[in-house]
């Protein structure tokens, strides 16, 4: 016979926490300012964060994130091997939209757990799902992605977002992101949301029709990391030759870790592009004319702002995946 | 060359903007420095701006190039409301910033302008296309479209638009006259009429919110809905613009453009697509719908205000014929209240309450749809009061939209109470909303005049109000009729109570 475990924090415990969080809430609100309080809800977004990590900075990512995607947001923290089963605490983020006289509020839960106990999370953790809206799961823990509960609380998610910059060797990274890919999984990687900017840049350049007539023949690439072969340097190098060879050109294509600053260069016949960064600004050249807009360190915040605006699939970044992981043209130097 | 840009990625890059040059005429006036240049900044700033973006300021006054740029940093500092001032960014929008002084009636200045825009677009690679935007006394519109038009402007390697502003005419009349003097230099397809009110983002939103959901439209017409309301009221006078506005009038100045098309976008039919011809061609259609008022039916269905001084919050607030550069004696309206009613087989019979005026208590612009009653009373008795269900579509200052509907209290015995429920546009959403400005100079750069107005739609909003300013000046005034910080003149209560309504207090 096989047998039941019942978890050590019933999910129906939480829900009547959350049921009577939201009446105390109101109260004070009402109390506090006449008009009570908003509740706001648009996803449901799950949290994989380890326990040593930085607490408080993670909880104001959390949330500065509620104001443009309001959600119930499951914060999972694993403690390694050590520390309780399972234990949780239920909280709710509120903020007064500036000018306004009603306070706007979100569900948080906090559940804290070890290594083993953490097969017991995606039973809690499925009837808190907020019905009707998408589930995002945020892999913050590298190790995580080695567990089999990562593969449950995965297929429990519309999307799951993780970072390839924290995997070692980026080759192989983005080869095993491309076999998650492969098997279904609807991916993000914060890896190639950190170029969206610089993407943007050199996507508007070919706006013109004649930078854009200039991209036949062989067009040369040439992507700088920041002294290593990132996960982010082969994303954007991939893209760029993807996109020259759609239009029927060939790309030859390198990647350098040793140039001082980070930068993406093409160059086809006499047309030349260049991206780069400096000193918070980007920097985009094109055949000697310069244009200079604001690059701010793109934070969790800001990654995380623009991948919970995307609930779908997210093709071009797929093809890009898949490329990178292919990725046999580049030259190293 | 490929037909599309292969580097797009439409999932997360924002609306792409061809290179080009803008050309403003009125460069050294108030709209450019507090609307114009903050928004072209910030659409920079937002990296919405192809790179080589170049901007021609012209107007009478002599500047260089130089001068220029320090004016306009001064009023991009002092006017972009959250925008910082960013010195790099600034630097880089600076070099695209020319500036040719002359007069509008001088050939020579259009012939520099020309010669200035082949210039930029072998340095900057403008590509040809240039927007032409008139921010003149609206007297110098057909002056400025002639030029153009003489020098050759409005022809080029690119696409060239024309941006005009409001007001577009001051009667049917001199509105289509206004209109044949631009046609003959720009089609018609190339003519934005800027109407700022359709570029808040809650005005678009009425469009997502009736035709991106499924269970509104069904409601939405006259067996359902019994009365609409739409309220645009300031708090303030004239301030300082009262020259300007003695000429103009509230009917003139909000209700003929801004409220008719909010109006238009609240009533319209779904179009077939979101195509800028299709949705103006449902706008059109619905303004097209409205019968004019015989002088009669004017008597009714229209009131004209003028706030008299009051005390308000211990301070004296003088009467519109106190404030500075307005006659003793004006009979301009400060405040405009008009029934209208949409003849076709969704709306018949149901009142459109139309209001606007300065002075008023608050300000606020929002569109109160009233539903019917629930047909049989089945709580008679136990109901806190007959509230019917209410949609409030707010637009400024607190954009959002509620629903009001009656729930059960809590406790023994059925009685009912009002509650609402809210969807808080600026909290739902935290990100920045842009500028109407910004999102109608973007969408004229993009070659998208589905938040512009067409002419079909000017005349057939001067076929509505027209009527009613004869008819107003026909029968007189007795002004003031309102003291400044109340909800305007008495007969406008009485225009609704005809009917059994009341305007709401937002």
């Amino acid at each position: 016979m096989e047998e039941t475990v019942m978890p050590a924090t019933p999910p129906e415990k939480i829900l009547k926490e959350l049921a009577d969080l939201w009446v105390s809430t109101s109260k004070e609100g009402a109390a506090e300012a006449a008009q009570g309080v908003l509740r706001a809800c648009t996803m449901t977004l799950i949290v994989m964060a380890e326990d040593g990590e930085d607490p408080v900075g993670l909880g104001e990512t959390i949330a500065a994130l509620m104001p443009e995607h309001p959600a119930r947001t499951i914060v999972v923290r694993l403690t390694g091997a050590g520390g309780p089963a399972l234990r949780q605490r239920v909280f709710a983020q509120c903020w007064m939209p500036f000018g306004q006289r009603r306070q706007i509020c979100c569900e948080q839960v906090e559940i804290t757990c070890s290594d083993a106990s953490l097969r017991d999370v995606p039973s809690v953790v499925l009837p808190l799902e907020v019905p009707d809206l998408a589930v995002i799961l945020w892999c913050r823990s590298p190790r995580l992605l080695d567990m089999a509960e990562f593969r449950t609380l995965a297929a429990m998610a519309r999307r799951v977002v993780v970072d390839s910059e924290g995997l070692a060797d980026a080759p192989s990274a983005l080869n095993r992101l491309a076999g998650e890919l492969a098997n279904g999984m609807v991916l993000g990687d914060l890896a190639w949301t950190r170029l969206t900017r610089w993407r943007q840049a050199l996507a508007q350049i070919f706006e013109d029709p004649r930078n854009a007539s200039s991209l036949s023949g062989e067009a040369r690439i040439v992507v700088s990391g920041a002294g290593a072969v990132t996960t982010r340097a082969l994303y954007m190098a991939s893209w760029m030759a993807d996109a020259v060879v759609a239009v029927g050109a060939s790309a030859s294509v390198q990647i350098r870790t040793r140039a001082p600053r980070t930068f993406a260069e093409l160059a086809c016949g006499d047309f030349q592009a260049r991206l780069e960064r400096h000193d918070g600004h980007l920097v985009s050249t094109v055949n000697g004319v310069s244009q200079c807009t604001l690059l701010p360190k793109p934070d969790d915040y800001l990654l995380l702002r623009e991948e919970l605006g995307i609930v779908q699939r997210d093709l071009v970044f797929e093809k890009t995946l898949a490329s990178a992981a292919q990725f046999s043209y580049a030259t190293v130097e | 060359m490929p037909a599309e840009n292969p580097f797009q990625d439409p999932l997360r890059f924002e609306r792409r903007v061809p290179p080009c040059a803008v050309v403003i005429f009125g460069a050294n006036g108030d709209l450019t420095k507090r609307k114009l240049l903050p928004a072209l900044y910030r659409l920079a700033y937002d990296r919405r701006l192809a790179p080589g973006f170049a901007i021609i300021g012209t107007s009478r006054t002599a500047l260089s190039d130089d001068d220029f740029r320090t004016r306009m940093k001064e009023a991009v500092s002092a006017f972009s409301e959250d925008t910082k001032l960013d010195e790099d960014v600034w630097r880089a929008f600076a070099e695209g910033l020319h500036y040719v002084a002359g007069d509008l009636g001088d050939v020579g200045l259009f012939q520099r302008i020309s010669e200035k825009l082949a210039h930029l677009d072998e340095t900057h690679q403008t590509g040809g296309n240039v927007l032409f935007y008139l921010s003149t006394q609206p007297s110098q519109y057909a002056l400025a479209a002639q030029g153009i038009g003489a020098a050759g402007l409005q022809r080029g390697a690119g696409w060239r638009r024309l941006v005009v502003e409001k007001p577009f005419g001051h009667d049917l009349a001199s509105a289509r006259e206004l209109s044949d003097r631009l046609h003959e230099v720009f089609a018609e397809t190339d003519v934005y009429r800027i109407d700022h009110y359709l570029g808040k983002e809650t005005v678009q939103n009425i469009l997502a919110f009736r035709f991106g959901n499924g269970i509104f439209e069904p409601l939405w017409n006259r067996r359902y809905i019994n009365h609409v309301e739409i309220t645009a009221a300031e708090s303030i006078g004239v301030e300082g613009r009262g020259a300007y506005y003695q000429e103009a009038g509230a009917l003139a100045d909000m209700i003929q453009n801004h409220l008719l098309q909010v109006m238009a976008t609240i009533a319209m039919e779904p179009s077939a697509s979101f195509h800028a011809t299709s949705v103006r061609d449902e706008r059109s259609k619905l303004l097209r719908s409205m019968k004019p008022m015989s002088p009669e039916e004017i008597r009714q269905n229209a009131v004209a205000g003028q706030y008299g001084p009051a005390r308000i919050g211990g301070e004296d607030v003088p009467g519109f014929r106190q404030e500075p550069g307005v006659s003793p004696g004006s009979t301009t309206d400060t405040y405009a209240a008009v029934t209208l009613f949409v003849e076709n087989w969704r709306w018949a019979g149901v009142p459109f309450y139309v209001r606007t005026g300065k002075r008023l208590p608050k300000r606020v612009t929002e569109i109160a749809i009233h539903f019917n009653q629930a047909p049989l009373a089945m709580f008679d008795g136990e109901t806190a009061d007959g509230t019917p269900n209410l949609l409030i579509v707010r637009i400024q200052p607190e954009e959002g939209i509620s629903l009001k509907f009656l729930s059960k209290r809590p406790g023994a015995g059925m009685k009912l109470r009002p509650v609402s429920m809210d969807f808080n546009y600026g909290s739902s959403f935290g990100e920045r909303s842009p500028s109407a400005y910004e999102t109608l100079l973007l969408d004229a750069l993009l070659g998208d005049a589905t938040l512009y107005t067409r002419q079909d739609m000017v005349e057939a909003s001067w076929a509505v109000v027209e009527p009613i300013q004869n008819a107003w000046r026909a029968d007189g005034f007795d002004f003031p009729n309102y003291a400044a910080g109340t909800w305007g003149p008495a007969a406008a209560d009485a225009m609704l109570a005809r009917r059994g309504h009341e305007w709401r207090k937002p």
